[in-house]
């Protein structure tokens, strides 16, 4: 291998890792707020793609347009699962065993009426974009993966945004630290968690159809992106915002450089000893090491 | 009196399923039911860490593929089958071990989580391991007739091993300190339980079950194949039978196995991309409004029934 061969893997990893962020950012905010393993995120990520999908083929509306479509759409679906759900979601500081199987009979659902509407084989979202390659001599850039780069990363800010500079992401960020103060201080608790419980459909919604353009996709999509979602949170310190960022960028590192030493049949159980090597070495993910340090000092 | 009355149907069906190769039943039946006692052993070993402990997997093909493969390699080693049953447990036990060390340690989500994610490692590891022919699938030859009834008592009492265990189990200081974590860990902690022991060996009693019940399985199928014994429905499959029949009972589980293995056949003939669909909903159903399960609307019942005989 040449040193651009390395170049040109590292800057796909790069590109994955944006993806990879925007659709684990969904899962941290939810579990944030409300302590529960939205298992039902491989559902909505593989619903999103569809979303995209249709909205392409049938009204031929473009792909990114799609995925800004699924933000709304996938928020209100959002608010309306916590809304039938919410008596099942007990208040809880750790997730219950009725909040995950209850996230898991909706994916089952959702999963399977996936399979009922759109059967088994593969789809993809085909663009004039998807083919094609921006070369610097040795370098060639896929420009799918450059736009849906640049389009997490906008959502991305746009999150950072709402959480910083509003009363709901004050709301979010108190939640996250504790929610039982925030009752007392009076927060609405139970209207900043159903929109919480939205903002992150929306990411996971929006996240698949973003993985929809760069992947081809059927209704058991989001499974292996589940447990990808999750490693990344676990790196990043499952409620750290900026821990997902880190979280995303190791892992897509360690999926795209492995393939060098590992074979590729073996890849979709890197995910699963990432997993096992973060939770032996730092449970607390990277979030959680920084502060350490910083409580040394 | 109304001891034995609570004590007796257990030991009548017990007479009765232990009796009924002797009516002649269509091969095709016994197959049902032999195939229901495999079910109901996995069902009764996922209750003893999900329903008494409050742990959740979903990862439990992997014992039972593992244990299948085990038997399967075993009998080809030329084995006795029922030597190689230990074995099945044993790799179980291990795998359970690997998955538990880690995870166990910290609170929160972090084992349900691993667990999926182990299947599909598992999965993915076997279909690209060449001595048990890959995605493929291994094939056992065994030089004896083949005769259900032998297979049919097996799992019978190996059901009946698990419904054994799961009594010990529930009634003991072991099963009390499981239930004591499940409420409330911390307390648990503070009153002498130590929760990550614990917590390990009611995954590796689990596991050890559920892995001897994919063993008897390979016997009897003679063929598998990862995307078979590993596949992710058969974890959902696991987990839907105690969710169904009422979690932390005894006989939930058992019931859940039960109706799931009599059904199940049925319901995937008639609506082959419906059933999870309504599996799905129904675990939505029934976490919202009776977490206790068909148990749980049986003791509904009662208490109705007694109701309405009082007044």
């Amino acid at each position: 291998m040449t040193f651009a061969d390395y170049l040109n893997l590292l800057i796909s990893a790069l590109l994955l890792a944006g993806t990879y962020a925007a659709m684990a950012v969904g899962m941290t905010v939810i579990y944030g707020v409300m302590k529960i393993v939205n298992l039902a995120h491989a559902g909505f990520l593989m619903l999103g793609a569809y979303f995209v999908y249709e909205l392409h083929e049938r009204a031929g509306i473009h792909p990114l347009a799609g995925v800004l479509l699924a933000f709304p759409a996938f928020y209100f679906v959002g608010m309306l699962v916590h809304w039938v759900l919410g008596r099942g979601i007990p208040v809880s500081d750790e997730p219950t065993l009725a909040s995950l199987l209850l996230m898991f009979g909706l994916w089952l659902v959702l999963q399977n009426l996936g399979y009922l509407v759109w059967g088994t084989s593969d789809r993809s979202i085909l663009t004039p974009m998807t083919f094609a390659t921006l070369r610097f001599g040795e370098i060639t850039i896929p420009k799918i993966g450059l736009v849906v780069f640049a389009s997490a990363l906008v959502s991305l800010l746009a999150l950072e945004f709402l959480l910083h500079k509003t009363w709901f992401g004050r709301s979010v960020r108190a939640m996250i630290q504790n929610r039982y103060a925030c009752r007392i201080v009076g927060v609405p608790v139970e209207r900043t968690a159903r929109m919480t419980f939205g903002v992150g459909i929306a990411f996971a919604g929006a996240a698949g159809g973003l993985l929809g353009l760069l992947f081809p996709f059927s209704p058991d999509f989001g499974r292996p992106f589940l447990l990808r979602s999750f490693v990344i949170i676990v790196l990043g310190g499952i409620e750290s915002f900026s821990g997902v960022f880190i979280g995303a960028l190791i892992l897509s590192l360690a999926e795209t450089f492995s393939i060098l030493i590992i074979p590729a049949s073996y890849q979709p159980a890197i995910s699963f000893g990432m997993l096992v090597l973060a939770l032996i070495v730092l449970p607390g993910g990277v979030a959680g090491l920084l502060a350490r340090k910083r409580r040394l000092r | 009196m109304a001891r034995v009355v609570r004590v007796l149907p257990p030991f009548l069906l017990l007479a009765l399923l232990a009796l009924l190769p002797l009516f002649h039943l269509a091969a095709n039946r016994v197959k049902v039911l032999f195939l229901t006692f495999l079910l109901i052993t996995a069902s009764v070993a996922w209750n003893i860490l999900g329903g008494f402990t409050g742990q959740v997997s979903f990862g439990f093909a992997v014992f039972y593929g593992l244990g299948a493969y085990t038997t399967a390699l075993g009998i080809n080693a030329g084995l006795s089958p029922y030597l190689t049953y230990p074995l099945a447990a044993a790799v179980a036990v291990v795998a359970s071990l690997l998955v538990g060390l880690p995870t166990f340690r910290l609170r929160g989500p972090y084992f349900a989580i691993a667990t999926i994610g182990v299947g599909e490692a598992v999965r993915v590891i076997m279909t690209n391991l060449a001595f048990t022919g890959g995605a493929s699938g291994y094939r056992i030859v065994e030089h004896v007739p083949f005769r259900q009834a032998e297979h049919y008592y097996t799992g019978l009492v190996l059901a009946t091993l698990a419904v054994g265990v799961s009594m010990l189990v529930r009634h003991s200081r072991f099963g009390l300190g499981l239930r004591a974590i499940r409420d409330d860990q911390e307390a648990a902690a503070d009153s002498g339980v130590n929760p990550y022991a614990l917590k390990l060996a009611a995954h590796a009693l689990a596991a050890a079950l559920t892995g001897a019940s994919g063993g008897v399985y390979a016997r009897y199928a003679a063929f598998i194949s990862p995307d078979g014994v590993f596949a992710f429905q058969r974890s959902v499959a696991i987990l839907l039978m105690p969710i169904i029949g009422g979690v932390n009972t005894i006989w939930g589980p058992v019931l859940g196995g039960g109706v799931y293995g009599v059904i199940e056949e049925e319901l995937a003939a008639r609506f082959p991309e419906f059933h999870l669909l309504l599996y799905g909903l129904l675990v939505i159903l029934i976490i919202l409004f009776e977490p206790g399960g068909l148990m749980g609307l049986l003791g509904r019942a009662r208490r109705l029934f007694q109701r309405g005989r009082d007044a």
